[in-house]
């Protein structure tokens, strides 16, 4: 199987604390990994250098996804005082064929016109993985993406998920939930 | 294109970003020959020390949240994760912002000079020199607002200053040039000389900076 993402004796250090050291993994086309970890383990760290934003203090990792990475972290990327038709238009997404199934499945299709600063949080959330669920990348990486979603959508998420991976996309996702996907973990409280 | 159209819509949809330093500007050439003298036959001398003052005020106030807005929603980091290059992203974002201030604010500008100076082929002759001018202030204190990103923009306000003072001091010697009936085609070639290095460095250096910022 094709290795999509390869890690090699990573370590991250910040203010000479060391979050995690020594970390190695593969993730290949068609599989996931769960990285879990309490709060401050250096979860999102660890995506993002797996997103090559941040550096890694030692060690080195390398993406070999072809198109771009799909990516939704704590911050949403969507403007607040546009509609949701107007984010949809900014992220590209407004004329994609799959479009009114995910509004009707995560109960947004009554939201178009809504400014976004007027939906709630987990409305804004179901937006903002609008973009995951209409993704067309080899690499798909969820920082917490279940926070502020109901049972419905976490359950369509999982399924999304699990549909994704038997396309031979490569899924990595940090998540304080159990989920049901089949995932490898991570677990960096152990480490 | 798409990236074009994108910043087109957003800064369509937020209008104080961009009616806010118009108004401001026709505020202070408004109220500019009021504070003088409403008549004095000598208001064209200042004239045109007020209108660079004024262009670069409100160049530097259009572009007070230019990154941060991105910055904090996360569309910054989305932008960097992208194939395209973030540097051409961040130029056309500086354009657009010059398309709907440096624009309007160089015709109105170019329009005062005509009103005030009664000259018509001198508020025409100002008026590349405005259009340059604002791209040129433009880029260069989005750099500065790229620097000072989580430190509020006056610091980087501060930091991006001298660097365009010399620029004011060209500017004076164009108004002079036009006065005395020179020509003054040698400063609009070394203005646009100054831009066309500007428009390609900048963006790469914001890059470099937001990237830094983000790590």
């Amino acid at each position: 199987m094709k290795t999509i993402v390869k890690a090699t004796n990573l370590s991250y250090k910040i203010n000479e604390k060391k979050l995690f050291q020594n970390i190695s993994f593969d993730v290949d086309a068609g599989s996931a990994l769960h990285i879990k970890g309490g709060n401050g383990t250096g979860k999102t760290t660890l995506l993002r250098m797996i997103l090559g934003i941040s550096k890694p203090t030692r060690g080195s990792i390398e993406s070999f996804a072809y198109k771009d990475i799909c990516f939704t972290g704590h911050k949403n990327a969507l403007k607040q005082y546009l509609t949701v038709e107007d984010n949809l238009i900014l992220l590209s997404l407004n004329t994609h064929i799959n479009l009114d199934k995910y509004l009707t499945d995560l109960d947004l299709h009554n939201s178009l016109d809504v400014t976004v600063a007027n939906l709630s949080f987990g409305q804004q959330k179901k937006l903002a993985l609008l973009r995951v669920f209409l993704n067309d990348s080899d690499l798909i990486i969820l920082d917490e993406p279940c926070v502020g979603l109901d049972s419905n959508s976490q359950q369509i998420l999982c399924f999304f998920i699990n549909e994704e991976l038997k396309k031979d996309k490569c899924i990595i996702f940090s998540s304080h939930i159990r989920l049901d996907i089949e995932a490898n973990i991570l677990n960096l409280d152990k480490l | 294109m798409k990236i074009f159209y994108f910043e087109f819509l957003k800064l369509r949809k937020k209008s104080r970003g961009w009616i806010g330093p118009i108004l401001v500007f026709v505020l202070i050439m408004t109220a500019f020959p009021l504070t003088v003298e409403f008549l004095n036959e000598d208001l064209d001398q200042a004239f045109f020390s007020v209108l660079w003052i004024a262009l670069m005020l409100v160049m530097m106030l259009a572009t007070e949240d230019i990154f941060l807005e991105d910055y904090n929603d996360g569309s910054l980091e989305q932008l960097a994760l992208k194939n395209q290059s973030l540097a051409l992203i961040l130029g056309t974002k500086i354009f657009i912002y010059w398309m709907l201030i440096g624009v309007p604010i160089s015709f109105i500008g170019s329009f005062y000079g005509f009103g005030i100076t009664r000259s018509f082929d001198l508020g025409l002759n100002i008026l590349p020199i405005l259009l340059v001018t604002s791209y040129i202030f433009l880029n260069v204190f989005s750099f500065g607002n790229a620097l000072s990103l989580t430190k509020g923009s006056v610091l980087g306000t501060l930091i991006t200053m001298p660097l365009v003072l010399p620029l004011l001091v060209v500017l004076g010697k164009v108004v002079i040039s036009i006065n005395i009936g020179l020509n003054y085609f040698g400063f609009l070639a070394l203005l646009l000389g100054i831009l066309s290095i500007i428009i390609v460095v900048i963006p790469l250096i914001i890059s470099f900076i937001i990237r830094a910022h983000l790590e």
